[in-house]
């Protein structure tokens, strides 16, 4: 099939060429025999770049991810192994698990023996899967590979065109005309190049054969739209840098201020709000539940400027952007972006300034502030000292009675103070100090601290002394430094299928023989807008015809 | 155009297999975030009780014990003292055992620490991010670490007993490298 490359014209054309590169006969036996049929024009017959005689394994590689046909398969594929993800959520959807066990415990309990069998076939991980992403780097290679043999040849072909074309190539085009010259022949090709023109067609005269092109540049369309294809999916796969890419969650309550790890930047929780939907605003189903309307984080991002990396100091912070963080309204900092996840309700403790008191007197000292976290160790009350001595966030007692914190949280915060002043022993008394009232009462505060408790009491006079975090705000911190190159890919994807798609490539040929005029038109869409305008231009030419009779398709039986 | 095909081949092949490679491969060894006998741990830079500042580096080389542990977790005080006599035993033969609290406060650290009396070295973890690197779950748990940097085992749980701990540590010593 290869083996006649040479044709009558005298080019020599490459292997695999169907339709030869100079005058336009076809030259393969199969588009040869059958003279009735209107011709292949993909790619103008050219040979497919890398198609050889005698491959060898490079060519067969390469020959491999040039054929469309494989190409296909690809994307089947990849269709199917992403369709497949998508029937149960993904592991990376989860915050709290992390080994294979518990994950198989997930699925396990949420989804049965289907669940189950879809963890062990690693379907709970396809976007991430070896398999997946192998089949992403195969469609880009074949997404290079084909155009780069297919744009080269056809950019050669449509750059070096021969205006007069084999006779069988013109009468075999899906737009065909045949008929008796007109009486003259010069002024009616005069006439009808002028009204080509008029319809912004490039004209070429070569004797008296006349060809005429517009639009070439949509051609180029599939391979623009490739271009920006390609980009998109070394974008995507460029996810995988470490720099590029960070998805972390940061939990904090009201005023704290976390380091946002990997980072040199910290995030505070200035202020959290949660709005609810009235009654008035719900649907009868959902009257009385409690449907957040809006949530939002008062948010300030610090950098750290100072002892960032020394444990035994402080960072020193300097707020570099203060932000509503608020459902698709993120914080945005060179590339950083935190967004709102999610948030608990859950009142904590954060502060309190309670009072002093003397019993006997009613005599009031202070206030001091007594923070949760990391308090002071020495407090001033009028003329006594407190001293710190021990703390519990969640006050309770272990199984052998010892005094013990439950957790980290400040559930029931208890302080043990040492108190010194007037009345009291140089060596000062143990209070201990219950600032939730429930706690007072459920410990028996009063019994714990004995004889002191009847000369002095601490006590917050009023609920301006207390600062209560209400939620706890949990947001997701990212970088996606791949996002601008997906978005340009993706805006080179829409020029490429614009160009594509709203301009259609059409060519004219035409020649005269022994007093008959040959005509032949083709266009890669839309048929019936060329036959319409080929019509029109040799009606005002002065060569009546109806755009239905050059329709090649439909005249032979 | 011709005689420049070949070279447009290797070098289109090459970008792929450079590319798809690294692709592919990180698909294949992505780290999780939970260790494992035989990785090395993270690294850490925290103060200690004594103000100090230790650095992981200063570790290397020796054999070494990482418990974490909280004020609020009972098998955490428990175990303490068998960590305790186990560390007065062998810190001649140069092991090494930090105990790493669970950002807690200092004051209620300090007081704990008095009052079970575990006198090693104990480690303040900040914001929970020492905690977070290592992936813990549950506590207490302990890495033992050979002196080359592997993790020999992770026992997750507790109160461990004096020859649990001892028989982790002789696997240290003996040092299978």
């Amino acid at each position: 099939m290869f083996s006649n490359t040479k044709c009558e014209c005298g080019h020599q054309n490459h292997a695999g060429t169907v339709l030869c590169e100079s005058c336009g006969k076809p030259l393969t036996e199969e588009w040869a025999g059958n003279p009735e049929t209107p011709l292949e024009m993909r790619y103008d017959g050219v040979a497919r770049r890398s198609q050889k005689a005698n491959p060898d394994l490079l060519d067969r590689v390469w020959n491999f991810f040039s054929s469309v046909k494989v190409a296909v398969w690809l994307i089947v594929l990849t269709l199917i192994g992403a369709s497949l993800g998508t029937i149960y959520p993904q592991e990376n959807t989860f915050l709290n698990l992390q080994t294979y066990q518990e994950f198989h415990d997930y699925y396990k309990e949420h989804y049965g023996t289907a669940g189950v069998v879809y963890h062990a076939l690693g379907l709970s991980r396809v976007y991430s899967s070896w398999w997946f992403i192998g089949l992403l780097v195969m469609i880009g290679t074949s997404l290079v590979i084909c155009s780069l043999d297919r744009v080269l040849p056809l950019y050669r072909a449509l750059s070096k065109q021969q205006i007069r074309k084999h006779m069988q190539f013109i009468s075999r085009q899906q737009v065909t005309y045949s008929g008796p010259e007109p009486v003259n022949k010069e002024a009616w090709l005069d006439s009808f190049g002028k009204e080509l023109k008029r319809k912004r067609y490039k004209v070429w005269r070569d004797g008296d054969a006349l060809m005429a092109e517009k639009n070439r540049f949509s051609r180029w369309g599939p391979y623009i739209n490739h271009i920006g294809l390609i980009i998109f999916l070394l974008a995507v796969l460029g996810r995988n840098v470490p720099a590029w890419n960070m998805d972390q969650y940061v939990s904090l309550d009201e005023g704290e201020t976390e380091q946002i790890p990997g980072t040199n930047y910290f995030v505070k929780n200035e202020k959290f709000t949660v709005e609810y939907y009235t009654d008035a605003e719900l649907p009868p189903t959902l009257k009385g539940t409690e449907r957040p309307k809006l949530f939002e984080t008062k948010a300030t991002l610090y950098v750290c400027t100072e002892s960032c990396d020394d444990p035994s100091k402080d960072p020193v912070l300097s707020p570099v952007k203060t932000h509503d963080i608020r459902v698709n309204h993120p914080l945005s900092y060179k590339g950083l972006k935190l967004y709102q996840y999610d948030y608990t309700p859950k009142p904590k403790l954060v502060s309190v300034s309670p009072m002093l008191v003397d019993k006997k007197t009613g005599e009031q000292y202070g206030p001091f502030t007594l923070s949760m976290r990391n308090p002071a160790l020495t407090y001033r009350a009028g003329p006594y000292t407190l001293t710190l001595k021990d703390k519990f966030m969640d006050f309770g007692l272990d199984d052998q009675g010892r005094p013990m914190t439950k957790s980290r949280e400040p559930n029931a915060p208890a302080f043990v103070f040492i108190i010194q002043g007037p009345d009291l022993p140089e060596t000062g008394e143990t209070y201990i100090y219950f600032p939730q009232q429930i706690d007072k009462v459920k410990f028996r505060q009063d019994v714990l601290n004995k004889a002191i408790a009847d000369k002095l009491d601490i006590r917050v006079p009023s609920m301006s002394g207390v600062v209560l975090s209400e939620n706890t705000s949990t947001l997701n911190v990212r970088v996606d430094r791949a996002m601008p190159f997906i978005w340009t890919g993706a805006a080179i994807f829409m020029i490429g299928v614009a160009m594509g798609l709203y301009w259609h490539h059409r060519r004219i040929w035409l020649r005269f023989d022994d007093g008959v005029l040959s005509l032949g038109a083709h266009t890669n869409k839309n048929n019936y807008g060329l036959r319409m305008e080929v019509a029109a231009a040799m009606t005002k030419a002065g060569l009546p015809v109806s755009d239905k009779s050059l329709d090649n398709r439909r005249k032979s039986p | 155009m011709k005689r420049y095909r070949k070279p447009i081949q290797y070098i289109v092949l090459f970008l792929v297999l450079l590319i798809g490679g690294y692709a592919v491969g990180h698909t294949l060894f992505a780290s999780t975030a939970v260790l494992k006998t035989g990785d090395e741990p993270p690294a850490f830079k925290l103060l200690s009780l004594d103000g100090s500042v230790h650095d992981s580096a200063e570790y290397a080389g020796k054999p070494l014990i990482i418990n974490f542990w909280g004020t609020f977790c009972p098998p955490c005080r428990d175990e303490m003292p068998a960590l305790q006599n186990v560390y007065e035993r062998w810190q001649d033969k140069g092991v090494q055992l930090v105990g790493i609290n669970l950002s807690e406060d200092k004051l209620s650290v300090e007081s704990f620490a008095r009052q079970v009396g575990a006198h090693f070295p104990i480690l303040l973890d900040r914001n929970r991010q020492t905690e977070k690197r290592f992936g813990l779950k549950q506590y207490p748990t302990t890495f033992f670490v050979y002196p080359n940097g592997k993790i020999e085992a992770i026992l997750i749980g507790g109160p461990l007993t004096e020859e649990q701990i001892e028989a982790h540590i002789e696997k240290l010593v003996a040092g299978r490298s």
